[in-house]
């Protein structure tokens, strides 16, 4: 081009097209990518990722509103007792001591006490009063950062790690959910809506893996099929394309990209690495360690999938309408199963991560979409309808003592590894009704800035979609709590 | 671009001031020669014309104001002096990376004393950029001459094709056609028996008739056009908001239309102004607690209609002035304020502004809606400005998505953005008024399109860094989940079919059979027909919670571990695979058929090697079942070439 200026090259071969013209008709096609489907990320140059705390992050879903009175921030126990008046209960377990000097959580979790002094606990994070409560728009929330409903797909917070930062290990799917059935349980529609890559598209969507101990035939050939048989199969494929006489189409992106896709299916599907998905390739002693249930299988499911390079796991105890977390009646009952179901698997977990060396590198973070309180639905003064299928105002039997109204004012969340404080507390509610965040109020949007700040994402990435930007936090205003990092 | 547009802009904007300069003498601020230049050198890269980092965008006063950095009048207060003057070097504008000292403090008083006298701007002065601003009447383009019996479309493209050094695609040969054709309108690729009678008519005029048996097919055409506007009216089965009765479906009404071929004034009035049937898509979803303001039913309803119909994307106006298009946050509002039955209070990003919203219409000059009068009144007039004869935006947004379909881009691209400039304006007009004369005959429209030439010509390739370039030809396209399903079932003959047991099927074949004038359901259901499953979701069908006007083209990861394994594509090839040895043809017959029916054609011998091959390991279901996945999986089966 050096016998030209620049102009001239562009007049020589479009006479009709001035260079301006030129510059707007480029304009214009680059906003096809942008609402085409593919969202562009925007102004790359102008974010500042942090630098990385963690390379995986693994995200313990305790579903349906898990009562922080009875986990992780006891408060003044009063056993069950009938004729007790209601308004007098605020946590139905005594607390105990946990590795960390003058940290008490409540008694039935032992394990996770001896663990305490590996992370970081928050007991002020808060969530907005949505009106009356609802457990799936709350989880909506929660995990992608913005009140359902969105003009576009929200992306789930895994599906931003998944695509801003990408596969660790490329055969490994980047974002992986285990635990939560999308059909057949009430309120799945809802599930649906944000268990999903959002705008994003499907290459960033969760990998679903509803039964862990099922979750090996996911990525094994289909049933009755050897893999032999699988391997034939797809080198038949590869023969049958090279005779093809369609094959000078094969260079056209779509068909190219979609070669590229099944040869990554098939890489997976073929790889020593899909073991990970195997829980019975492990010892039986650490299975029986973590199997308290589906829950406790989950958290082995995600130890093994994190240590062959996953980047983003979600374990749940699964959102099924007024069960487990979810309790409307007979709280102090449940919980102690639930006590008994979680207490060992998050605790070997934490230890399991710790003993490989993997902690420091990975971010383990047990959340739960809102707290819950014996007597307040919301916050005080909300106008929520009140849920309680316990109503009474003296503990009559058993069924009416527990937490069984949902509470927005204060909950708490527990972090290990991935970069956290050790043996640290953040925030405090107040030790009498109504038990708010009283101290250091920790918003989701500001707590997902923390999760990304650790991941090494910019709370403030942001994505042109339909021509319009749509941040990591919302509105780009998330800012991560400093103080909660070593 | 900004950096060409900017300074003509604002050279117009000074010339302007210069005139108007007794306004400024007050000694209080000079907009135009203190301001303005200041906001140019340090704000406006990122902040003006397409620009909004951060979401702040400062291209007129308005605009400006809704970001709340300032507090009129009071300097001190003001967001945007500390976000100049802070030490945090992570806030302060502008970012160090740009200029690594805060602003001299004699340029931050410019912008004290601008805040103090109240943001004085010189009206109708905007950062915006020139834009193409897209016609709202109907244009009539002329054809250039040629032959009198030459296919308008190609006139018009011979034109183009001719003006900007480009090579028309080759033309597409006979089977190839009839694949495309059949896939594009009635969803399904021909029938071997098909094929062989079309290959074997020698008539010059054979594809004009098969394009014409297609479009008679209304069943078939209905089944595969419900996909399509079920995606844009976000009719699903099920989903979000049903669970407490927040939502209505109108599958009956829809599958009626489109089995009539409804004349799409009607269809657009039936749905804007509608009866029982067709109310579920301005009525919305109502989601159970409270919705931010930008997602009530009256909002979702100025939206979806200005999308579906018009091409504007209202979702950025629903919540403040558009940073990238005319529309504000009034226009939005003065829609959604038609089907609202109570006064619409304006919200801007999501906080109550005190100002009422008037029931009007975006375009005026085309006329207006009463809005004294009953909601179904105004629904009425709605729909008559929608379709009003001096409207042509509506015809050509229609006529722009299904020329996306059939060519696989849009003459607007993308085709919710109909502000943007198309790459053929006479070739948009041409369709859109040739619509109006067809009396709003979608079918004639397609037959139009189809019988073109550049529709059948051969895909063009196109590498990544080159989708977005210039038309040369017909871009491949995908088969959308439920092409993709319904052609298995198409190749191997087994067809699912009504669940039996109950005395009723499920719902959507209920209204389905009545709109097809029969009493109760018969034949086999197409994937349009059934749920959403989790094998359809994996190809790409969309949960319908959003409107959605083109699905994802490329094949991901996960869908491609679904290919691979996924129960519900194996037990479709082990029964495809039972119901093709059920023919007893011998296997290099079988491979035969099985290429005629997928690909349109005979294996050559290489590849009759490796699946006559195929057929001969493990049990004979086995190895037909992972014959035809090898045929399923090929680029050559999954995007219509």
């Amino acid at each position: 081009m050096s016998d030209r200026n620049s102009s001239d090259w562009l007049d020589a071969s479009r006479p009709d097209w001035s260079r301006r013209e030129f510059l707007r008709r480029l304009a214009a096609g680059s906003a096809f990518t942008l609402a085409g489907g593919a969202p562009l990320l925007r102004a790359e140059d102008e974010v500042e990722h942090p630098a990385a705390r963690a390379d995986s992050c693994i995200l313990i879903w305790m579903a349906g509103g898990m009562a922080s009175p009875e986990t992780f921030d006891p408060k003044a126990y009063l056993p069950f007792e009938v004729g007790t008046p209601v308004e007098k209960i605020i946590s139905t377990f005594p607390a105990i001591d946990t590795s960390v000097d003058g940290l008490q959580i409540s008694a039935g979790l032992p394990e996770i006490a001896k663990v305490m002094d590996r992370g970081t606990l928050i007991r002020s994070h808060v969530q907005p009063d949505l009106g009356s409560i609802l457990h799936s728009r709350h989880q909506y929330h929660w995990h992608t950062g913005y009140v359902p409903p969105q003009t576009v797909a929200a992306p789930h917070i895994g599906a931003w790690m998944a695509k801003v930062l990408g596969p660790r290990n490329e055969v490994m799917p980047p974002f992986i959910n285990i635990g939560q059935r999308l059909e057949g349980i009430g309120e799945s529609q809802e599930i649906k809506a944000f268990t999903t890559g959002g705008f994003f598209g499907s290459e960033f969507a969760p990998f679903n893996l509803p039964y862990p101990e099922k979750a090996a035939e996911a990525v094994r050939p289909p049933d009755g099929m050897g893999p032999d048989r699988f391997a034939r199969r797809y080198r038949a494929l590869k023969q049958m394309l090279e005779h093809s006489p369609k094959g000078e189409g094969l260079s056209d992106y779509h068909q190219e990209s979609m070669l590229r896709s099944l040869d990554a299916a098939h890489r997976l599907l073929g790889s020593p690495k899909r073991q990970a998905f195997d829980l019975a390739r492990e010892k039986p002693e650490i299975l029986e360690e973590y199997d308290t249930g589906r829950f406790g299988r989950g958290c082995l499911l995600a130890r093994r999938l994190v240590e062959e390079g996953a980047r983003f796991v979600e374990v749940t105890t699964e959102y099924v309408p007024f069960l487990h977390w979810d309790t409307h009646e007979n709280g102090h009952k449940t919980y102690e199963r639930l006590h008994a179901e979680i207490d060992r698997p998050i605790a070997r977990l934490i230890r399991d991560l710790e003993e490989r060396g993997m902690l420091d590198r990975t971010l383990v973070v047990i959340a739960s979409e809102f707290s819950r309180d014996m007597m307040i639905e919301g916050v005080p003064g909300s106008t929520a309808k009140d849920q309680s299928r316990a109503k009474t105002d003296v503990i009559k039997e058993m069924k009416h003592y527990g937490l069984h109204r949902h509470f927005t004012g204060g909950s708490s969340v527990a972090m290990f590894g991935g970069g956290m404080k050790k043996g640290f507390v953040y925030g405090r509610t107040a030790d009498e009704r109504p038990c708010l965040a009283v101290e250091n109020p920790v918003s989701i949007t500001d707590l997902h800035a923390s999760l990304f700040t650790a991941m090494g994402i910019s709370p403030k990435t942001v994505f042109d979609i339909e021509r319009r930007p749509f941040y990591a936090t919302e509105d780009g205003k998330g800012k991560a709590v400093m103080d909660l990092f070593a | 671009m900004l950096s060409l547009m900017i300074p003509a802009r604002i050279s117009s904007a000074l010339g302007l001031i210069a005139l108007a300069a007794p306004q400024t003498a007050r000694g209080e601020v000079d907009f135009a020669h203190e301001v303005v230049p200041l906001l140019q050198k340090h704000c406006v890269e990122c902040h003006g014309g397409d620009e909004s980092k951060g979401g702040f965008s400062l291209n007129d006063r308005g605009i400006f104001l809704d970001a709340d950095v300032v507090e009129l009048g009071k300097p001190q207060d003001s967001y945007l002096i500390e976000l100049l003057r802070t030490d945090f070097e992570d806030e302060r504008m502008p970012p160090p990376k740009k200029q690594a000292d805060p602003l001299p403090e004699e340029e931050i008083r410019v912008f004290e004393r601008w805040i103090a006298a109240g943001l004085p701007w010189e009206p109708g002065f905007s950062f915006a950029g020139d834009r193409y601003e897209a016609p709202l009447k109907p244009r009539r383009p002329e054809l250039p001459a040629g032959p009198a019996d030459a296919h308008p479309i190609d006139l018009l493209l011979g034109k183009w094709f001719e003006e900007n050094g480009v090579e028309p695609p080759h033309p597409l040969d006979d089977s190839a056609f009839l694949r495309r054709v059949s896939f594009d309108l009635i969803g399904l690729p021909p029938t071997p028996e098909e094929l062989a009678e079309f290959l074997s008519d020698d008539s010059p005029d054979k594809r004009q008739s098969a394009i014409h048996d297609l479009l008679g097919r209304h069943t078939d055409y209905a089944d595969h056009w419900l996909t399509f506007w079920n995606d844009l009216l976000r009719n699903a089965y099920d989903g979000t908001g049903f669970i407490t009765g927040g939502r209505t479906r109108i599958t009956g009404w829809l599958y009626g239309a489109l089995h009539t071929n409804r004349p799409y004034d009607e269809f657009v009035r039936e749905l804007v102004a509608p009866g029982k049937e067709a109310r579920g898509f301005i009525d919305g979803i109502q989601w159970r607690g409270e919705v931010n303001s930008s997602q009530t039913k009256a909002i979702q309803f100025s939206q979806n209609v200005s999308q579906v119909f018009l091409g504007i994307n209202m979702k950025c106006a629903s919540c403040h002035d558009s940073f990238v298009d005319q529309w504000k946050l009034e226009d939005a509002y003065s829609l959604a304020a038609i089907y609202s039955n109570e006064p619409l209070e304006l919200h801007r990003c999501d906080k109550p502004t005190g100002e009422k919203a008037l029931a009007r219409w975006i375009y005026p000059e085309l006329g207006d809606i009463d809005a004294s009068a009953p909601r179904d009144e105004r629904l009425k007039q709605l729909a008559d400005l929608i379709v009003h004869p001096e409207n042509g935006r509506t015809a050509r947004t229609i006529v722009n998505r299904l020329w996306q379909r059939l060519m696989g881009r849009g003459i607007v691209d993308p085709v919710d953005a109909m502000d943007t400039e198309p790459w053929n304006v006479d070739l948009l007009d041409y369709l859109a008024t040739r619509l109006v004369d067809e009396d709003y005959d979608l079918k004639a429209i397609l037959e139009l399109i189809v019988t073109s030439e550049i529709y059948q010509s051969r895909s063009v390739n196109v590498a990544e860094e080159s989708k977005q370039g210039e038309f040369r030809g017909p871009v491949m396209k995908r088969l959308t989940a439920e092409q993709f399903v319904d052609a298995v079932s198409r190749v191997t003959g087994s067809w699912p079919q009504a669940p039996k047991g109950g005395k009723k099927g499920p719902q959507t074949l209920e209204v389905v059979a009545k709109a097809r004038g029969l009493g109760k359901w018969e034949g086999p259901v197409r994937a349009s027909l059934r749920g959403l499953d989790a094998f359809q979701a994996a190809l790409g069908r969309p949960n319908r919670d959003q409107v959605v006007s083109t699905r994802p083209d490329l094949l991901s990861t996960l869908e491609a571990i679904h290919l691979a394994n996924g129960p519900e594509f194996a037990s479709m090839l082990r029964e495809g695979a039972a119901a093709l040895l059920a023919t007893k043809k011998p296997a290099d017959e079988l491979v035969d058929h099985v290429y005629l029916a997928a690909l349109g054609r005979r294996p050559d011998e290489g590849e009759k090697a490796v699946a006559v091959g195929m057929l001969g390991e493990g049990t004979a279901e086995e190895g037909l079942a992972d014959f035809l996945w090898t045929v399923f999986v090929q680029p050559e089966f999954f995007y219509i070439q």
